[in-house]
């Protein structure tokens, strides 16, 4: 049976002339994390982008199995400020699922249900936006800078839930400039 | 009926871009009078054309920033790596704005048109113009601000002037139609035929246009 | 190779110039003043080739993403933009002796005012973005919609009555106008087409070295 879920060939890429990164080659099975490192502006989240299919690749082919159920959260966190926790939650179609009200315990967020976005802490936000990934249903889980702003707690319970999808079989991206202590192969942009 | 809802949620709490552009509309119409001197049969001259390039300049301001505020956020990108049929979603987009804008300026349109020309039938006339030109003039935009994503809308105005031309001097040749009660029908129906076609392609093309926006 | 072209083109345009102007007869009618049809008429005629020019390039950039068309675009949006307005001055002078006024809202005038101004429209936007091939995708949408709009421009104006004379030179019908003056309009058009080819060509070529800096062969060649 064949696991692999992305499978990347000689990727280049480069804007206006200048190139970003040169002939990368990965793949990534089921159950596996792929944690994609390397200084500012080395093309990490460019990287994320190609993989996504939303900025072609100048070089090289990509295939992504399984292109429409993908998990996706970026440096935007696709909030509205002036929409309320509930009606964001609506915004993502989230707001009847069974698992949501014990993530938002766990997050703190429940009390903070009818609280309009843009008066919520950056890390707040970031726990709500966070809630999306942990709701979701997807083989695929692409994280660009996950822990980022985050708490002890908060950065403790994303990387269990993370380790968990893993095992259940779930394959997952993600970039950060730190160690995040989840076993995952390692590509680094320099 | 999912993106309607949400759209309309959207919009409803939006108020300044909601309510915003039909305001303006309403205070060009009242301005109008007050330029002109008070005899009323100059009033009516030139009424017609500043309708319509009221309704024009509302339109412009009603999607100066449609994409602006989903595209900053991040929206844009959860959309299309999620939906399959993006144009369908701008589709739905552009209709929510028409029904929630457009319509009512149109109502506006027909009670300005009777207070000022005192002429129930060409104002009843006129209504259906205005519904369609704003619909045209809406969707010619959302291409328009589409192309300027994030650039002001300024430039997103110089692109799309030059393509809502031909629709005002429909507009203008169909107010002359209905005032001596001739050919208004076919005038409608050509507005009516190019609306399909814009209704139909502008969401494909805006739809490329964002996408080469995210790259 | 291209200043060759440029120089004959030139040679054959001031040629033209100088017969049409300095030994043709007075028209019946305009008098002396026709005798501007030696810019105008090339100048008006090259506007819209131009802007067709422009989409052929911007679809083929659009399916095939080969890079030359899109320098191409870029070239030749400023040019396409002088000449406009070349056609729009050119007749402004001619409008003043033979209809009495610099300018008449007048069909064919106004749908031109137009192409100048989508001209404009497409320079500013390529300006506006850093992202260059972003920048040539955008750029290339909005040139293939505008080009789906000016037969639409040019047919709803066409509604109005116009002051402007129809063409004089078609190329299905016998032109309507005097062999004397056929020749060196003829020509003249023909020189100006070269010129505007050989700015292009130079343009484009500006537009290349800019955008491909960094590639060895540019070094090598410079």
């Amino acid at each position: 049976m064949n696991t692999e879920l992305i499978k990347a060939e000689n990727i280049s890429f480069k804007i206006n002339e200048n190139r970003l990164f040169h002939n990368l080659t990965f793949s990534l099975n089921k159950g596996e994390a792929l944690h994609i490192t390397g200084s500012n502006g080395s093309g990490k989240s460019t990287l994320i982008r190609i993989i996504l299919g939303i900025t072609p690749q100048s070089k090289g082919s990509i295939m992504i199995i399984n292109n429409n159920n993908i998990c996706y959260l970026g440096h935007k966190n696709a909030l509205k400020g002036y929409l309320s926790v509930i009606d964001n939650l609506m915004l993502h179609g989230l707001n009847n699922h069974k698992d949501l009200n014990y993530y938002l315990e766990k997050l703190d967020l429940i009390k903070f249900l009818d609280v309009v976005v843009a008066n919520l802490s950056f890390g707040q936000q970031k726990k709500l936006a966070l809630l999306r990934v942990f709701l979701n249903d997807s083989d695929l889980i692409i994280l660009d800078e996950p822990f980022v702003g985050l708490d002890k707690d908060a950065h403790d319970f994303v990387k269990n839930f993370l380790l968990k999808e893993l095992e259940t079989g779930k394959a997952i991206v993600y970039t950060s400039h730190i160690d995040c202590e989840i076993e995952s192969k390692v590509l680094n942009l320099q | 009926m999912n993106v309607f809802y949400l759209e309309y949620l959207k919009l409803k709490k939006k108020t300044r871009h909601w309510i915003g552009p039909i305001i303006v509309f309403i205070l060009i119409m009242i301005a109008y009078p007050l330029t002109v001197e008070f005899l009323e049969k100059d009033l009516e001259k030139g009424f017609y054309s500043l309708l319509w390039i009221s309704i024009l300049l509302s339109m412009m301001l009603a999607t100066e920033d449609i994409f602006l505020e989903d595209y900053n956020d991040g929206t844009l990108e959860q959309t299309i790596i999620s939906i399959s049929s993006f144009p369908f979603l701008i589709a739905k987009k552009i209709f929510i704005y028409w029904f929630m804008i457009g319509i009512p300026i149109s109502l506006f349109s027909f009670l300005f048109s009777l207070g000022i020309t005192k002429n129930l039938n060409i104002s009843l006339l006129v209504f259906p113009f205005a519904m369609i030109c704003s619909y045209i003039f809406l969707n010619l935009f959302v291409f328009g601000s589409a192309l300027s994503l994030n650039k002001g809308s300024v430039l997103g105005a110089i692109i799309t002037m030059p393509l809502a031309l031909p629709v005002l001097i429909v507009l203008g040749k169909g107010v002359i139609a209905i005032q001596f009660g001739i050919n208004y029908l076919e005038l409608l129906l050509l507005l009516l035929g190019s609306l399909s076609i814009i209704i139909t392609s502008v969401p494909f093309i805006v739809s490329y246009i964002i996408k080469a926006h995210l790259e | 190779m291209y200043k060759y072209i440029f120089y004959f083109s030139l040679f054959i345009y001031i040629f033209s110039l100088v017969w049409g102007v300095l030994f043709t007869q007075e028209d019946f009618v305009q008098g002396n003043s026709f005798r501007i049809i030696y810019l105008h008429v090339p100048a008006s005629f090259l506007s819209q080739s131009i802007y067709a020019a422009m989409a052929i390039s911007s679809v083929i950039y659009l399916i095939w993403r080969v890079k030359l068309s899109a320098y191409l675009i870029l070239a030749m949006a400023p040019i396409g933009a002088l000449v406009t307005f070349l056609a729009l001055f050119s007749g402004s002078v001619w409008g003043i002796p033979t209809w009495g006024t610099w300018w008449q809202w007048d069909a064919r005038i106004t749908s031109t005012l137009i192409l100048f101004i989508m001209y404009l429209g497409l320079i500013s936007l390529h300006n506006s973005f850093s992202n260059h091939e972003k920048a040539d995708k955008l750029l290339s949408w909005l040139v293939i919609v505008g080009f789906v709009n000016i037969p639409i421009i040019k047919k709803s104006v066409d509604w109005w009555s116009t002051l402007h004379q129809s063409a004089s030179i078609t190329l299905t019908d016998k032109p309507t106008i005097d062999p004397s003056m056929l020749y060196p309009l003829i020509g003249s058009i023909i020189g100006f087409f070269g010129i505007v080819i050989c700015l292009i060509i130079i343009s484009s070529k500006v537009q290349i070295f800019k955008r491909e800096k960094t590639k060895s062969w540019i070094k090598d060649y410079v």
